[in-house]
């Protein structure tokens, strides 16, 4: 069977490398293709990876609290782009500060995503939720 | 390769300023005269480089916060807050990440957005499009010396506004505010630009006005073995000072070992001022920070109030002259101004439990320093060969080689071979050392200290024990045991 593939990136100018590194590591050992298109990545650096690799889902990270600004508007021009039903993933630390989270879970929902996740999520469950999505979509 | 180690003549510098100025209309506001003359107002007290010189004399550890908000008044509130309640000897203005990559365009989106939603938009005052006017009503409306800390490759202007503003000391390098903080800045290109940083305070010296300069030692915050990130102090501290800058705080950040954090302060501070006055800079005052762990924290706020106050003990044991102070929102994100001045207050009690001592030399400790300054001469040595002497030359060609290698980095232009992993004793060694050209006898000895952990957990060496370490402090741990 052909491996699903999964463009990885930090969003906006955010320069954590780290959980990238860690990411990437993850999804390849179970069994995914990686596009790791790395920190400092705009928008457009996204969309463009998951066309030319026809890409099953996009994982966003945001670490450096901008992602609500960063964020803004990917579902739309995933859309214009043709993306239509790609899998949209956040995670990190995606806005400033403490906040609520189940505020800022819908806040990223109401922009488009499909999964939002809390600061320190574990690899493994992104991964596992992935798995779930694209069964499911068969 | 253009670049060189030898100060800026100041037809270049000059000419370069033009362009510099030219970034961001409020690099309209900086007129140098009036700056100084400005500068020369700032009393002691408010004074950078003249705090840290007392506090060397006198044997103490400062407490210093991370903070900064995009909007002045609330950024005035948030340092006025972390001075009298939190009882910080030294302010920071933390800069926004958009502003760190030049974007001020950004920055402006960021300012308008938190004013329309009455929160905070963005993750740091950004200084550049709020002018000299805007960082003079903070140093004005402020009790204690400011310092910009930031994580800019190209911090040229951000230097013109600050240092104009009132505020007397700058972090960054040419090394350390790029490879943690960039992907694709050559190395050449930044070592140049903060030549231009530090020709400004250089020419501040030269009128008579002192301000500080400090290396971000900690770089990616991520099991930096110590030597690794010394080599990058020793060189940014030469590099600073040969364009005239008198005030130098080499950094380091906590790796989570006690003997190993001693001895790295210990070493950092005596190779610095013995590279300085090999290269005959003899009239710089070196002083030095530690930050408490940079990596990830536990999420539970008493837990966090742990490893501040282990990381704190750690400073003044050493005897450092700064401390960085973490937060307990630190796992989560930018912290309000009640839990920054929190880990303020956590860290200022230690400090004053432990004033006045150090700990005692050691047999252990000894070994420590040594084998540090064993492995910063191999990659030192090394890197003013490769630049014919040039030391500016020879970094590019370090990175190049694989010589100077910062382990997670995201930058390009780093290797990217060597990888660290805690010995037995939660001591950072490095696992692989890629092109860094130590001797048989170093690496044997990273070697077997970690052989001692993995015949101590029954398994293999492997990158599965640098991700377990990784996590381990947020986990609650110092070593990532299976
Ligand atoms: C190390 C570190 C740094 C290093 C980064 C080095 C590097 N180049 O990578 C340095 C010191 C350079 C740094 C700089 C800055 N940092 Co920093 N940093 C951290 C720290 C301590 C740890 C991050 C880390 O590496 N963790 C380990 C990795 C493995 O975990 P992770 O990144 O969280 O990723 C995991 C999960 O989140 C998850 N995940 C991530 N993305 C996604 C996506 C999906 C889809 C899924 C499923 C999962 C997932 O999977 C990863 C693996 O488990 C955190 C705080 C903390 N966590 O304790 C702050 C933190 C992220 N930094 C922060 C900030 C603000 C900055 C700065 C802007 C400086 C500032 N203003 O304070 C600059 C950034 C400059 C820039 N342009 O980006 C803030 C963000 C605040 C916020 N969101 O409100 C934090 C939270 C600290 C804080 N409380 O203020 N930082």
């Amino acid at each position: 069977m052909e491996k699903k593939k999964v463009v990885l990136g930090v969003i906006g100018s955010d320069a954590h490398a780290v959980g990238n590194k860690i990411l990437d590591y993850s999804l390849t050992n179970a069994g995914y293709e990686v596009v790791n298109i790395g920190v400092l990545s705009p928008q457009e650096d996204f969309i463009n990876a998951a066309i030319e690799t026809n890409a099953d889902a996009i994982f966003v990270s945001s670490l450096y609290g901008h992602g609500e600004i960063d964020c803004k508007g990917l579902r739309e021009k995933c859309n214009e782009a043709g993306l239509n039903d790609i899998l949209l993933y956040v995670g990190g630390n995606i806005v400033v500060g403490k906040q609520d989270w189940d505020d800022v879970k819908k806040r990223f929902l109401d922009m488009g995503f499909d999964r939002v996740y809390p600061p320190g999520t574990a690899a493994e469950v992104g991964i596992k939720d992935l798995t779930e999505d694209l069964s499911k979509r068969g | 390769m253009n670049l060189k180690n030898k100060r800026l003549s100041d037809e270049a510098f000059f000419k370069e300023r033009e362009e510099v100025l030219a970034g961001w209309p409020t690099g309209k506001e900086v007129d140098l005269q009036e700056a100084v003359d400005y500068l020369k107002k700032v009393p002691d007290e408010k004074n950078f480089a003249k705090a840290l010189e007392l506090a060397k004399r006198k044997g103490i550890t400062l407490a210093q916060p991370r903070a900064g908000v995009p909007l002045i008044d609330k950024h005035i509130e948030l340092l006025n807050h972390l001075s009298k309640e939190g009882g910080a000897d030294l302010l920071p203005s933390t800069i926004d990440a958009y502003s760190r990559q030049n974007r001020y365009d950004e920055c402006q989106v960021g300012i308008d957005e938190s004013l329309k939603e009455g929160r905070a938009m963005m993750n740091g005052f950004p200084a550049v499009n709020h002018g000299v006017k805007g960082c003079r009503q903070v140093y004005e409306s402020i009790d204690k010396p400011v310092q910009a800390r930031h994580g800019t490759p190209d911090s040229r202007l951000l230097a013109e506004v600050i240092h104009a503003g009132g505020w007397t000391s700058n972090e960054g390098g040419g090394i350390s505010y790029n490879v943690p903080y960039a992907k694709s800045v050559s190395i050449e290109k930044s070592l140049s630009d903060w030549m231009y940083c530090d020709r400004l305070v250089g020419f501040y010296a030269e009128q008579g006005i002192e301000i500080n300069r400090e290396p971000f030692g900690p770089l990616t915050g991520t099991l930096v073995p110590p030597s690794m990130a010394i080599v990058t102090g020793v060189i940014e501290a030469l590099l600073a000072a040969e364009q005239g800058v008198k005030s130098i705080t080499v950094g380091y950040g906590q790796c989570g070992n006690l003997v190993q954090d001693v001895a790295a302060i210990r070493a950092l501070e005596e190779l610095t001022e013995q590279y300085l006055k090999e290269y005959g800079y003899n009239d710089v005052v070196v002083t030095t920070v530690f930050h408490q762990w940079m990596g990830g924290f536990p999420e539970d706020e008493s837990k966090a109030f742990g490893v501040i106050s282990f990381g704190t003990a750690t400073a003044a044991l050493a005897g450092a002259t700064k401390v960085i102070v973490k937060t307990p929102h630190e796992a989560i994100g930018i912290p309000t101004k009640e839990a920054n001045a929190a880990g303020i207050k956590a860290t200022k009690m230690v400090l004053n439990l432990l004033e006045g001592q150090r700990l005692p030399m050691s047999k252990e400790l000894e070994t420590e320093i040594e084998i540090i300054k064993a492995e910063v001469k191999c990659i030192m040595d090394k890197t003013f060969e490769l630049g014919s002497g040039d030391l500016a030359v020879g970094t590019v060609k370090a990175f190049e080689a694989g010589v100077i290698d910062i382990p997670f980095a995201p930058s390009n232009y780093n290797a990217g071979k060597v990888m660290p992993a805690r010995d037995n004793n939660g001591a950072v060694r490095y696992y692989m050392t890629g092109n860094i050209p130590f001797t048989k006898d170093i690496i044997d000895f990273n070697q077997s200290k970690l052989g001692e952990r993995s015949e101590f957990e029954k398994r293999e060496l492997s990158f599965q024990m640098t991700i377990d370490d990784i996590f381990a402090v947020g986990k609650g741990k110092l070593i990532g045991r299976p």
